[in-house]
């Protein structure tokens, strides 16, 4: 280990000190040089290295405690007791609080610009004379209550609640309108030297309906005065309205769902806003016939187009004329949602077709007429229309003839009874049977009644879905009804 | 020192009760002295004791007064106590100045006279009273500045709310105050005597025997020379002082009972939260309390009964003229007194306060009641016993150390200058 501390130098690649010849005394006078080194690092190992390697020294530094946050100010904040005046009072009260030393003396007190003061309004007698007269009120006491006005900061419930002028009972209502008109007379009447729009808004904030006021004081008084069976009641109301609104909402996503898969609207439509409004929004043409259903919970048929939709006003009905323009008119109350959207649809994809149930015997009359259900030659609007009609007239014969088949049926094995009857059988079961005739008769017309509305109601496809649905019920009806035995109650109610 | 609009001047704030009289510094949360307001007091014949004392009354040197937590609870030859509180106001100033001396310069250690001096009033304090108030601060103690404020107001401010109906029970008074933007509704103000009836029902309930146990002596234990240890509900063995008994004065007796009473009220009494029921109460289980004689026993229904006195009245007792109303109908009322409007507004900011309120139970059953009436009630309670008893002295020790506040102060120059009608100009 001959290694000296030259060799550790030239390793270390540090620069020689200027004295390149190590002797005793050379080092003692370097350990006196080294008085300067660094904190934390030894001495032998800095009299190796010398003051060249601060990074080392650095790293080698005592750990220290972390630093503390310098909170600015940077020295001790001297706070002293201090006397104060107070710009919000009128005499000389000093009082006393603890400031920073170096505040200004001299500034206003910081709190004294709470103190708003409000406009006070006066008049001269002449005033008063001229604009202000009132019969139910002297000046003196108009003068107490703008008194009172400004003593309370214009608090009306406390104004009201410490008023006491001898002889006069006054509503808070009586109060305020006095006030208000005065300050609003007086403006009108005075001078004015700025402009006219902050003289409109002055007068606009002194304005006051003592009558509304009045009656709306009686709406809180009768809302308060409800009885505990009237709470309930507006309660169950509530909720029942709410659970409405919330079955829709779920049927029109329902809805919108469907029509995504069925009508082909695509996905890059905006998104389904959720408002009350498409709650109602029913095309004004069907508002009628669905009022006269009075049946809110069918789904709303306004959303596909119908084939009866009126001609919009055009600007020149001439010119759609000639060119077939028809306008579909999009009702003022649609909202722009997706689900309130109609999409761009070719219209021989729209034709009517009729029931299921019977559309086999409705096909049947067509063809027999020599007309295709299914397909138009030329499906203009006029021929769609025309072909709906036909449809529907066609679906009509069918029903009927369906009820007079029934009818006569049912006259049959009725005649055929009484001929038993009269053969000699037992009179307990005729009847019977006379009572369940009655009953026959007069629930069944009303259910072809309903029937036949719901099928001229039904023109779109949703609707038609659920005149199918009812029809497939009521054919139910027919089976029973046709077969020769009395139907059940049960049975025709469905 | 803008920050929450605060402003400390280091105010003092004096809250009379009639249990107890409350001084601290403005700015703190509870107050610095708590002495009771009841005094007591040795009138001596002529010649007797003729040595003029720091306490003494100085318009009467033949009368020795004592006051603060020594004065009226240590048993002296002779000693009468009074309270100068009578329905929650001060009816007799006389010791009035005694007691404030004592909670400033005894207790607290410091002079009014470098100090602005907040103090508070009950919301039917005549204006008499107030100015008479007024004059003592500013004559007797030469207080700097000086201001009356309303312990409903007070109430409200130390509830962080600015209106609201407080519902202040105290120990001799139940009130109902409209409070709104800081100002009382005085036409809606409602209050009586209810608490009175409260204690004086406690007492009699504790005095008179049961099948379950012997009427309950209330002898205070500084009348008792010694006592043994009993069982449960065996009747006590202990010795009075017959040293002491003839020196009794019968108001020191009455004094010391009540206070037997209070204790027993405040530890064992309680409220049904809804409404009296045998099968509830006796559900309810009994608590145990000795008494200073050495008996001791549970009180089971019975304790119950004693919080339902706030809040039904048999109907015989109702119809008397002279009977205190019930809380419910103080309630209703203030509130029939009050703008269809507020009514919404006030219960929805109901503040409960008052050291009377402390009963187990109390809020909830109040609670109830409302919420019968005014499905949309909300009652602002304190759990801290310190800040339920001493809302006012805390609402005044808010007041006084706000910014804003300061304009307010009747300045010592102003008194001199308008006398005694200034208080009403400015406290309104």
């Amino acid at each position: 280990m001959a290694a000296s501390i030259a060799d550790v130098r030239s390793a270390l690649s540090i620069s020689a000190p200027p004295s390149s010849t190590p002797g005793p005394s050379q080092l003692k006078k370097q350990s006196s040089q080294s008085a300067r080194k660094p904190e934390g690092i030894s001495r032998e190992l800095y009299s190796l290295i010398g003051p060249s390697a601060p990074t080392l020294a650095a790293q080698l530094a005592k750990p220290r405690l972390k630093q503390k946050p310098n909170l600015g100010g940077g020295g001790k904040v001297k706070w002293e007791w201090r006397k104060f005046k107070n710009g919000a009072r009128a005499d000389s009260l000093e009082l006393g609080h603890w400031v920073k030393t170096n505040s200004d003396p001299n500034a206003d007190y910081p709190f004294a610009k709470y103190n708003v003061q409000h406009t006070v309004y006066s008049w001269t007698p002449d005033e008063y004379s001229r604009y202000l007269h009132d019969s139910e009120w002297t000046p003196e006491e108009s003068e107490y209550l703008f008194k009172l006005a400004i003593e309370y900061d214009l608090r009306w419930y406390i104004i009201h609640d410490r008023y006491e002028y001898p002889g006069t009972a006054r509503e808070l209502e009586d109060l305020k309108d006095r006030y208000f008109s005065i300050c609003r007379k007086l403006v009108r009447n005075r001078p004015w030297n700025g402009d006219e729009a902050s003289r409109n808004q002055l007068l606009a904030s002194f304005s006051f309906d003592k009558d509304r006021e009045q009656v709306r004081k009686k709406y809180v008084a009768n809302l308060e005065n409800r009885n505990p069976d009237q709470i309930l009641e507006e309660e169950a109301l509530y909720l029942e309205i709410k659970r409405l609104e919330q079955n829709e909402r779920k049927f029109k996503r329902d809805r919108e769902e469907l029509l995504r898969t069925l009508a082909g609207i695509d996905s890059g439509l905006p998104d389904i806003v959720e408002d009350e409004a498409t709650f109602f929004t029913v095309d004004t043409s069907k508002l009628q016939k669905k009022k006269s259903r009075a049946d809110l919970d069918s789904p709303s048929a306004s959303l596909l187009p119908s084939m009866t939709r009126r001609v919009a006003v055009a600007k020149d009905p001439a010119e759609d004329a000639k060119h077939c323009i028809i306008r579909t008119e999009l009702s003022a109350t649609t909202p722009a949602t997706k689900a309130a959207h109609t999409p761009a649809y070719m219209r021989s994809f729209k034709l009517p077709y009729p029931k299921a149930a019977i559309a086999p015997r409705v096909t049947q009359v067509l063809t027999e007429l020599g007309i295709s259900s299914s397909r138009l030659v030329m499906p203009t609007r006029d021929n769609c229309q025309r072909l709906e009609s036909l449809m529907d007239e066609a679906t009509t014969l069918v029903e009927l003839k369906k009820a007079v088949d029934k009818m006569s049926q049912d006259i049959d094995v009725v005649k055929t009874r009484l001929d038993i009857r009269e053969t000699g059988e037992e009179m307990v079961h005729h009847t019977e049977t006379d009572m369940e005739m009655d009953e026959r008769g007069t629930v069944e017309p009303e259910g072809e009644d309903g029937r036949a509305q719901s099928v001229v109601s039904t023109r779109s496809t949703r609707s038609r879905k659920h005149g199918r649905r009812s029809m497939s019920v009521s054919s139910v009806d027919t089976t029973a009804t046709s077969s020769a035995r009395p139907p059940t109650k049960r049975q025709k109610r469905g | 020192m803008v920050n929450y609009g605060g402003d400390e001047v280091s105010a003092l704030v004096l809250d009379i009760g009639s249990s107890s009289t409350r001084a601290g510094y403005a700015g703190d949360d509870t107050p610095k002295a708590i002495i009771p307001t009841s005094y007591g007091a040795i009138t001596s014949p002529d010649g007797d004791v003729q040595m003029s004392d720091s306490d003494g009354n100085p318009t009467a040197e033949k009368r020795k007064v004592y006051i603060g937590h020594s004065g009226p609870s240590l048993w002296r030859a002779n000693m009468e106590i009074h309270n100068p509180i009578a329905d929650g106001l001060i009816q007799d100033f006389n010791p009035i100045p005694a007691l404030i001396r004592h909670a400033f310069e005894d207790t607290m250690r410091c002079s009014p006279s470098e100090h602005p001096v907040l103090v508070t009033e009950p919301a039917w304090n005549t204006p008499a009273n107030r100015e008479k108030m007024a004059e003592i601060m500013f004559e007797e103690f030469q207080v700097p500045a000086f201001y009356i404020a309303n312990t409903g107001v007070l109430n409200t401010f130390a509830a962080g709310k600015g209106s609201a109906l407080v519902i202040d029970v105290g120990q001799t008074m139940a009130s109902v105050i409209p409070v709104v933007d800081g100002f009382v509704l005085r036409k809606g103000l409602a209050y009586s005597g209810l608490p009175q009836l409260v204690y004086a029902q406690a007492r009699h309930i504790l005095t008179n025997p049961t099948q379950a146990r012997p009427a309950i002596d209330l002898t205070p234990h500084q009348l008792i020379f010694n006592k043994q240890p009993v069982e449960l509900n065996a009747l006590p063995i202990y010795t009075l002082r017959e040293d002491r008994a003839a020196a009794t004065t019968p108001s020191w007796r009455s004094w010391a009972e009540n206070k037997e009473v209070e204790e027993w009220v405040q530890s064992v009494a309680g409220v049904l939260d809804q409404g009296w029921n045998d099968q509830s109460a006796a559900m309810r289980p009994p608590k145990q309390y000795e008494f200073p004689t050495g008996y001791s026993t549970w009180f089971g229904a019975e304790r119950l009964t004693v919080g339902e006195q706030f809040f039904w009245h048999s109907p015989q007792l109702m119809n008397s003229p002279g009977a205190p109303r019930i809380i419910p109908s103080l309630i209703s009322d203030s509130l029939r007194a009050c703008e269809p409007e507020l009514r919404q507004v006030l219960m929805g900011n109901v503040v409960l306060t008052g050291g009377g309120s402390l009963f187990t139970g109390f809020a909830d059953r109040l609670a109830n009641e409302m919420m019968r009436t005014f499905p949309h009630t909300k009652i602002h309670a304190p759990g801290n016993p310190i800040e339920r008893r001493y809302g006012g002295w805390l609402g005044g020790s808010i007041l006084a150390s706000l910014g804003t506040f300061h304009q307010l102060w009747i300045s010592k120059e102003e008194w001199q200058e308008h006398g005694s009608a200034i208080v009403g100009q400015r406290c309104k």
